[in-house]
């Protein structure tokens, strides 16, 4: 049987192997209409972008104005200022995230006591479950000045005299979201390395321990090789989703004294697109966001494909 | 091989982890239009159960967004239902929850599926542009309650630029006369225990305000239970920030035009953001954070947090709406906290000033209640409007329901028990209870009977008694009778009077209002960096440095002085 990954075997599809993948082909047909029905068909409203949109007057009759709305767009210091926001954040985002996410799966695989390492597996990754509203809710709790965990250890180590107020500082603001990003996503984020590491063959430790391995040996020469297509794969995947930076935790956590820093993308759409009616704004924003995320894709898998690793297309 | 082919499982699974997480959002940032789609769900099959509606005695029910704060009423609202069975109809209401007006609306327009009745707030002119609104004068003629509600005159005030009227504004429709003893609107808030503590002094400047509030946390640093007290508090939560912002034309002795000042003689239209006044309120608000007796975490309270920080009865005073924090005012009558209710003093900045907080209802002609397109019943929803302003019906939403909530003497003038007062503020029983359809057109001032006030808290008799006693002695000791007393009596209103229903309804698409997108964002951002600085004078240089690079204040206030001129004209009739 062929391998669809490789490309070297690659081949003309014959009448046969259709017929042989046919189940296949049948329980993938919803899941292609389904992308064709709610990430393409919508690609349309694209046309947008190139009108003054008026909803009264509706797609067909609207007002054609060519590259206004982006003129506008790249004219707006505003908007250079939330792209750089977007972009900070979604790189931070992915650092933590990763180095977290294989940090915890590499310590939970290492884990002896089965039970123990269940309770913690689904502790952790509960929150992921959590809606934004609440977590920051929690955010808010913990950086409070009034009686929040953070100041009040800190007052009491007496590392600072007195409650610093964290989320009126706009140098902070990125890390604490990135943070709070890593409390509730780093459970969830090491399932998927945890399954890669369970995957990998015991005999290769065994064999390693044999040849005198302890345990950070394992760990450097056969965990981490052994999660490196993962990684990879999973890498180029987020690189598309860095500008998808998020937006309620920004929107929630946000106030008027970091609003420089703690607007993304999706906040300016939201505010000039939908706020100010200005859906063509909105629009084009959105496709800028789309454009460079797929030229971000294209980059990171052409890098990987270069270094020899994993890769998507 | 299988390496391989375990990678490919582990990335379908991911995809369609992350494709779930898609949805996830996606439903979250469509709430409004789930709602909405649900909403012409229902308007539907309503509608189709319409037909009977007279001979079987069925009820049809409404739908309404309304684009403000406001609490959502239990389904099996007692005096809902005997409405209801009245006039054959009820309305499920939904509010703005966790979103700006224009958002909401926004959102709206953008799925094209509304709910029967929406009240657009700030958003209302997108609505009408947006073709979202049916024209009302092409049905009102057999609903004479609606086609009546305003003289001819203020309806052409009401009629859009194409001739038709899409909204009727539901305030400011005073009956009779004006009863006043509620100041629902902005001003200083003061509580009475700190005036009380104070001797009930006589407050009449900013630097007087903070004052008793500076003596009176320094001898009462904390409440009886021992929490902290706050000297002041300051709401910045995005289009709140009006807590912070709107003060300096209040503290010259202007109205509420909310968008600028407005010259009594040369009608040019002001812009209050940088004049000395707001140099000198800002100054004092800098020197009161660094005293402490500002929250030193004002400014990163969101609206609930806020809410729950008044409601505690820990915060002597701070600048609101009424109506924007009569929630946590409820909720400390409710603990027993009375002495920590608030009252407004109309604080200027310097002695001899006028000031003019309270202004007479006025009517905002550019927003209130419209039936939407998706309305499938357009004269049942006709009626419903119609049926609302029915006496009878009128006295149910106001008053309630004769012998459960509110008695009658022999007079014939309504009052309450004890126990209907204690009732009356509490948001359980008036969620279980209470239906005053409070977005719908309704009237002020006096009940149709001609004897009662329209509700129980512009009742002068009931008003009184339902205050807390530490009120009544406040009132007592600066020889007043309600709270509009506290300020001075309102003027007759401008003819451009408020401005904020013209600047509510600017675009980005013209420079100015692109100018005020500009203008709020940089006031959102600087001014709360201008209180908290240690350096206030470079602080406030910075803040006009960006404000003038940034804002084209020039088309703003043109556009502003120019609509004036119209309004002014629209009043001489010309």
């Amino acid at each position: 049987m062929g391998n669809p990954f490789n490309a070297e075997k690659k081949q003309g599809i014959s009448l046969k192997q259709i017929k042989n993948q046919k189940v296949l082909i049948l329980l993938s047909i919803p899941f292609i209409i389904y992308v064709i029905i709610f990430c393409y068909v919508p690609l349309g409203g694209w046309i947008m972008a190139f009108q003054n949109f008026k909803p009264k007057l509706g797609l067909l009759h609207s007002q054609f104005v060519g590259l206004d709305k982006f003129k506008f767009l790249f004219s707006n210091d505003q908007f250079l200022k939330v792209i750089r926001n977007t972009l900070a954040m979604g790189v931070i985002n992915l650092v933590l995230g990763t180095v977290t996410a294989i940090l915890f799966a590499i310590l939970l695989s290492e884990f002896r006591f089965i039970k123990g390492k269940k309770l913690v597996q689904t502790i952790s990754y509960l929150p992921h479950f959590l809606s934004w509203v609440i977590v920051t809710g929690i955010v808010f709790d913990v950086l409070s000045t009034e009686n929040g965990i953070v100041n009040e250890l800190l007052v009491n180590l007496h590392i600072i005299d007195k409650p610093f107020n964290f989320l009126a500082d706009p140098k902070l603001f990125w890390w604490i979201v990135g943070f709070a990003n890593v409390w509730k996503e780093t459970g969830w984020n090491s399932i998927i390395y945890l399954a890669a590491i369970t995957s990998i063959s015991p005999d290769l430790y065994e064999a390693a321990s044999i040849d005198g391995a302890g345990r950070l040996a394992k760990i450097w020469h056969i965990t981490l090789p052994g999660i490196k297509p993962t990684f990879f794969i999973l890498l180029i995947m987020n690189i598309g989703n860095v500008l998808n930076a998020g937006f309620e935790v920004q929107y929630l956590l946000g106030n008027g004294l970091v609003q420089s820093v703690s607007q993304t993308i999706d906040i300016y759409v939201l505010k000039y697109g939908i706020s100010q009616a200005d859906y063509s704004l909105g629009t084009a924003a959105g496709i800028f966001k789309s454009v460079v995320s797929l030229i971000l894709i294209v980059i990171a898998n052409q890098l990987a494909k270069k270094m020899g690793e994993e890769h998507l297309f | 091989m299988k390496k391989f082919k375990s990678i490919a499982a582990l990335s379908v699974a991911f995809l369609m982890m992350a494709g779930m997480a898609g949805c996830g959002n996606t439903a979250g940032g469509n709430g409004g239009d789930e709602t909405a789609a649900n909403a012409g769900g229902d308007a539907g099959t309503s509608a189709a159960a319409g037909g009977e509606t007279s001979s079987s005695g069925e009820i049809k029910e409404f739908t309404a967004f309304f684009a403000v704060p406001g609490n959502e009423l239990n389904s099996d609202n007692r005096v809902q239902q005997v409405i209801a069975e009245k006039i054959g109809a009820k309305c499920k209401e939904t509010w703005l929850t966790g979103q700006t007006a224009e958002e909401a609306i926004g959102v709206m327009i953008a799925g094209g599926e509304y709910t029967d009745f929406i009240v657009g707030s700030s958003g209302s002119t997108t609505l009408i542009d947006a073709g979202a609104l049916i024209p009302i004068d092409q049905y009102w003629d057999n609903y004479p309650n609606v086609k009546n509600f305003y003289s001819d005159a203020e309806w052409n005030q009401i009629r859009n630029a194409d001739g038709h009227i899409y909204i009727i504004p539901q305030f400011g429709n005073v009956y009779m006369y004006d009863t006043g003893t509620i100041h629902n609107d902005e001003a200083f808030w003061i509580q009475t225990r700190v005036l009380e503590w104070a001797g009930y002094p006589k407050i009449e400047t900013l630097d007087e305000y903070f004052d008793v509030i500076e003596r009176y946390i320094e001898a009462n640093p904390t409440m009886e239970d021992g929490t902290p007290n706050i000297g002041y508090e300051i709401l910045t939560d995005d289009w709140r920030y009006f807590c912070l912002e709107n003060a300096p034309f209040f503290l010259d002795g202007y109205p509420n035009d909310g968008c600028c000042i407005v010259d009594e003689t040369t009608h040019q239209a002001i812009d209050y953001n940088t004049t000395p006044t707001a140099k000198r309120y800002f100054q004092k608000l800098n020197e009161e954070y660094k005293k402490g007796i500002i929250d030193p975490e004002t400014f990163t309270l969101n609206y609930d947090q806020y809410i729950a920080k008044l409601s505690s009865g820990r915060v002597c005073g701070m600048v609101d709406q009424h109506w924007n924090f009569q929630d946590a005012e409820n909720a400390i009558k409710q603990q027993g906290l009375d002495n920590c209710t608030y009252v407004p003093v109309g604080v200027v900045i310097d002695k001899g000033i006028e000031e003019r907080y309270h202004s007479e209802s006025a009517l905002d002609a550019t927003g209130g209640i419209g039936i939407t397109v998706s309305c499938d019943d357009v004269e049942g929803a006709m009626k419903f409007l119609n049926d609302l302003l029915d006496p009878e019906i009128l006295t149910l939403r106001n008053w309630g329901q004769e012998g459960i909530d509110y008695l009658v003497d022999e007079n014939g003038l309504f009052y309450r028990n004890e126990e209907m007062r204690k009732n009356a503020v509490d948001q359980s029983y008036i969620n279980a209870n209470m239906c005053p359809y409070s977005y719908f057109p309704n009237y002020e001032g006096m009940n149709h009977d001609g004897i009662n006030a329209c509700n129980a808290n512009n009742q002068p008799s009931e008003f009184f008694e339902a205050l807390p006693e530490p009120v009544k002695k406040c009132f007592e000791a600066y020889g007043v009778q309600t709270y509009t007393q506290m300020l001075n009596p309102s003027r007759e209103n401008s003819p451009w009077f408020p401005m904020w229903s013209y600047s509510n309804a600017f675009t980005t698409e013209t420079p100015w209002g692109l100018a005020k997108v500009n203008m709020d964002e940089v006031k959102h951002e600087y001014l709360p960096k201008v209180v908290i600085s240690d350096d206030f004078e470079s602080a406030w240089d910075e803040y006009l440095k960006v404000y003038n690079e940034r804002c084209d204040t020039e088309a703003y206030l043109n556009a502003l002085t120019e609509e004036v001129q119209r309004r002014i004209d629209v009043a001489q009739g010309s």
